[in-house]
């Protein structure tokens, strides 16, 4: 074959030289076999995914080191009511063996009062501004102090509510009451009037959800009293409703050492893993109103220690017993919750390790091969640039005379 | 035989090695002229005579000159040519897309694994308006990804589209330059001429067309015949057929032929093979990809969104914006909420609640309608991307080298060789100096044959 000119070769043999060359470069300098989607599009798209894997496991490992403070707060608090409780009971046990002595009595009612208080301190912890034991209606105390009766901000002796005031579509009007540890909640629906509400309690007491004798009626001042019977421990009304205004304690009728339990039973759960959800709270009812009602238990041994006897004493102060054993038992799931985050966080830590060595093994390059590759195409490239300035120049004139 | 005839011989000689010394330097000064095809001195020994009983040849006679070409390599780098050009056109619009698919701090991806994290954090709190906004600004950072998606994509086929109006600018002014040659090429053909550098101008001129354009040549009795590959003529004679642009209805620049009819999808080689084939199907692909994933996830999370209520227990109200109808959506999708409160995180209307989030977080593994989870959706996305630079860039280096060694084989039937032409310079300078030998031996004997008469005289 004739070979009339060498130079579109040479050109295209340096081309090449120099484009490994660059490449080679580049992986050694981006550590990545993968620069461009086109490199290796099946690796680039399986990157995709893998990068999104690894982001979830790095919220896994935040939402760990967020909610285990909450939940070794809530811990630490039940640790203290179960503390108080033992208090309590230590001290009814005293009163009830005091020879009937009254004064003796009266100063170990101060003293449970005492412990009544730590324990409604504690149940109203918070962290970081969420209350842990008021389920998800976290933003306010859950435990607040109950009295026999509210009335409501609307309604006035010259402009009184009637039975037949329709109330807001929506709203919600919470009864909690101190005594059975629970609460009533109604949500009004269109067309419904006070009279729905006033029948709705009455449906709540049947079903023991409120005290015996809680009414609803219109007061001398037109406005709505919502009451439960005087021998109670009292309620805690709450209303958005814009028909009644806001529902005020009347302030004579607050209940000593009573408190109602107002936030709800929902319980928020936080994605610790793909295929583990962790509960971060324990609801106010379920550790210490409902069944054994704690906070009742020692508001009747104070009352049993106030004007009781000492066969009330011990009955009151065997009530606090049961509310300690179940309060203990709530414990239980939350320190096995606390210990899964504390092993999990190992496990995410590992399965970001494993995460890394995949990405590195999808796109990243192998650096001594790469620094190999680099010297290679250095040596390549000097060669093809040294056999095209020796090879160009000649031709038969440079011999000719 | 006379002197008369030995001198007329070695002046045809003189005549001869001339003629080939001038098609010699010809060569030589053209030896980096692109498109030139070297030639060839024709020498033909010049008829015999008769003398009495012996046959004495006369020498020889320059016929003329001809060009070494070779027509199939020359169809074959105009194919290759095409291919080579239409793949060009495609990597370079591919590789100007992939940097907005490719991984980044800003990549589509990136910002959905961002929405949901930011999504899962605010499940710690549901409260916390600092993790509210975040959940906010994460959706408005994947909604300026899609936006910007999209965008690069439109601007890449409006550019395409532009080029299409100056390819076809080109190729008509090609075609009127093959055309005006026409004439030139059949007359010649007509005289018995080699085509000589008429051809090669012509020649090159097609190769400039077949660079835009797939096109058919055919040699005929009025020079060459050019069509695109769906048959329409482009030059018959001295005739050039100019194509016509217009916009279509759905925006684009149409290719027409003389008579009006829309040629556009039979123009598949070329520069304008390529961008026409860019713009009309891979990018368009591309961006149906993009819309769907777009209109899709928003239209998943604005469901998972309604079944919860926001910070004032009111029911959920949409998250995104985006278009009812799939096209359009990536560039169109934005954030219907500004109030981070309106985020429905609660299941149970207090505003301490994450129930809802769970909903919102089961997005990410949850399959869109197109079968696919968000993420694998995009995977696919940045797969397809990649594929066709892949493939662009793969069919850009064979026909590269496929080229490269056409060209040398054209280059070894019809190029100039500096060594091969120096080594004619010294034969025909050898031929030259040997007819003038004899040219100056026929003057001396006649100055012998005239001194004779003179001293017999004497």
């Amino acid at each position: 074959m004739r070979v009339t000119n060498m130079l579109s070769d040479v050109q295209y043999a340096m081309q090449q030289s120099q484009q490994n060359l660059a490449d080679a470069e580049q992986q050694v300098s981006t550590g990545l076999r993968v620069n461009n989607l086109s490199d290796d599009p099946t690796a680039s798209a399986n990157m995709v995914t893998s990068l999104a894997s690894s982001a979830s496991v790095d919220q896994y490992t935040k939402n760990v080191t967020s909610v285990l403070p909450q939940m070794q707060t809530a811990d630490s608090a039940i640790s203290s009511i179960v503390t108080s409780l033992n208090s309590a009971i230590t001290l009814g046990t005293s009163g009830a063996s005091s020879n009937g002595v009254t004064a003796n009595k009266q100063s170990i009612a101060t003293q449970v009062e005492t412990v009544l208080s730590s324990v409604i301190s504690q149940a109203n912890t918070a962290y970081q501004g969420v209350y842990v034991f008021g389920g998800t209606a976290s933003t306010t105390p859950p435990f607040v102090a109950a009295s026999t009766t509210y009335t409501s901000s609307q309604g006035s002796a010259a402009s009184p509510l009637t039975s037949s005031t329709a109330l807001t579509a929506g709203s919600v009007t919470t009864i909690s009451d101190a005594t059975t540890g629970e609460s009533m909640t109604f949500k009004a629906a269109a067309g419904d009037t006070v009279a729905t509400l006033q029948s709705a309690i009455t449906s709540a007491v049947s079903a023991g959800t409120l005290s015996a004798g809680t009414t609803a009626t219109i007061n001398a001042h037109g406005q709505l009293s919502i009451a439960t019977n005087s021998s109670a421990t009292g309620i805690v009304v709450n209303s958005n409703d814009e028909a009644l205004g806001s529902m005020t304690a009347v302030a004579s009728t607050k209940v000593a050492n009573a408190y109602a339990y107002v936030g709800n039973s929902n319980v928020n759960s936080v994605q610790v893993g793909d295929s583990l959800n962790v509960a971060t709270n324990i609801s106010g009812s379920q550790l210490l109103t409902s069944g054994s009602n704690a906070i009742a238990s020692l508001t009747g041994l104070i009352t049993a220690l106030q004007s009781g006897t000492s066969t009330d004493i011990g009955t009151a102060t065997a009530a606090v017993s049961a509310a300690l054993s179940a309060v203990g038992q709530q414990r239980i799931p939350l320190d096995n919750t606390i210990s899964q985050l504390n092993s999990q966080e190992s496990y995410l830590s590992q399965e970001t390790l494993t995460l890394t060595t995949a990405q590195t093994s999808l796109v990243g390059a192998n650096i001594a091969d790469a620094a190999t590759n680099l010297s290679n195409a250095e040596i390549d490239n000097s060669a093809v640039l040294a056999a095209a300035a020796k090879a160009m120049p000649e031709n038969l004139l440079k011999y000719l005379q | 035989m006379s002197l008369n005839t030995s001198l007329t011989t070695a002046v045809q000689s003189l005549n001869a090695a001339s003629g080939a010394l001038q098609i010699t330097n010809n060569n030589i000064a053209n030896a980096n002229t692109a498109g030139y095809t070297r030639q060839v001195a024709v020498l033909q020994a010049a008829a015999s005579s008769s003398d009495g009983n012996s046959s004495l040849g006369n020498g020889v006679v320059l016929e003329g000159y001809q060009s070494v070409r070779d027509e199939l390599l020359q169809t074959q780098i105009q194919q290759e040519t095409q291919a080579q050009s239409g793949a060009n056109a495609q990597l370079s619009s591919l590789q100007a897309i992939e940097p907005t698919f490719t991984t980044s701090t800003t990549d589509i991806g990136t910002e959905m694994s961002a929405v949901f994290s930011s999504i899962s954090s605010l499940s710690t709190n549901p409260a916390s308006s600092t993790l509210q906004q975040a959940v906010l600004t994460a959706g408005q950072n994947l909604a300026t990804a899609f936006n910007t998606a999209s965008s690069t994509l439109t601007a890449q086929q409006s550019g395409l589209n532009t080029q299409v109006t100056q390819d076809v600018s080109e190729i008509n002014q090609l075609t009127k330059q093959i055309a005006a040659l026409n004439p030139q090429l059949a007359q010649l053909k007509a005289t018995g001429q080699d085509g000589g550098t008429v051809q090669d101008q012509a020649d090159q001129l097609v190769l400039k067309l077949s660079a835009l354009t797939n096109v058919s040549v055919t040699q005929t009795d009025n020079g060459e015949t050019l069509t695109t590959g769906g048959g329409t003529p482009l030059v018959v004679g001295s005739q050039s057929f100019a194509l016509q642009t217009t916009t279509g209805t759905d925006g684009m620049q149409h290719v027409l032929d003389q008579s009006g009819d829309d040629i556009t999808s039979s123009l598949t080689g070329g520069d304008l093979g390529g961008t026409i084939q860019t713009r009309d199907t891979a990018i368009p692909g591309l961006l149906t990809q993009l819309d769907t994933l777009a209109n899709q996830f928003a239209t998943a999370m604005n469901a998972a969104q309604a079944k919860g209520y926001d910070q004032n227990g009111v029911a959920g109200t949409n998250l995104y914006t985006v278009s009812s109808s799939v096209s359009g959506s990536a560039s169109t999708i934005k954030m219907a909420i500004t109030d981070p409160a309106l985020i429905a995180s609660s299941s149970d209307g207090t505003s301490g609640s994450n129930g809802n989030l769970a909903n919102l977080s089961a997005m990410q593994t949850t399959k869109l309608a197109s079968g696919k989870t968000p993420g694998d959706a995009y995977a696919s996305l940045v797969y397809q991307v990649g594929s066709l630079t892949s493939s662009a860039n793969a069919e850009s280096t064979a026909t590269t080298a496929s080229l490269l060694q056409l060209n040398d084989q054209l280059s070894s039937v019809s190029g100039v060789s500096i060594n091969e032409e120096a080594a004619n310079l010294i034969t025909f300078q050898q031929s030259y100096e040997a007819a003038a030998r004899v040219v100056s031996t026929i003057q001396a004997l006649f100055s012998v044959t005239m001194s004779m008469g003179t001293a017999a005289a004497e």
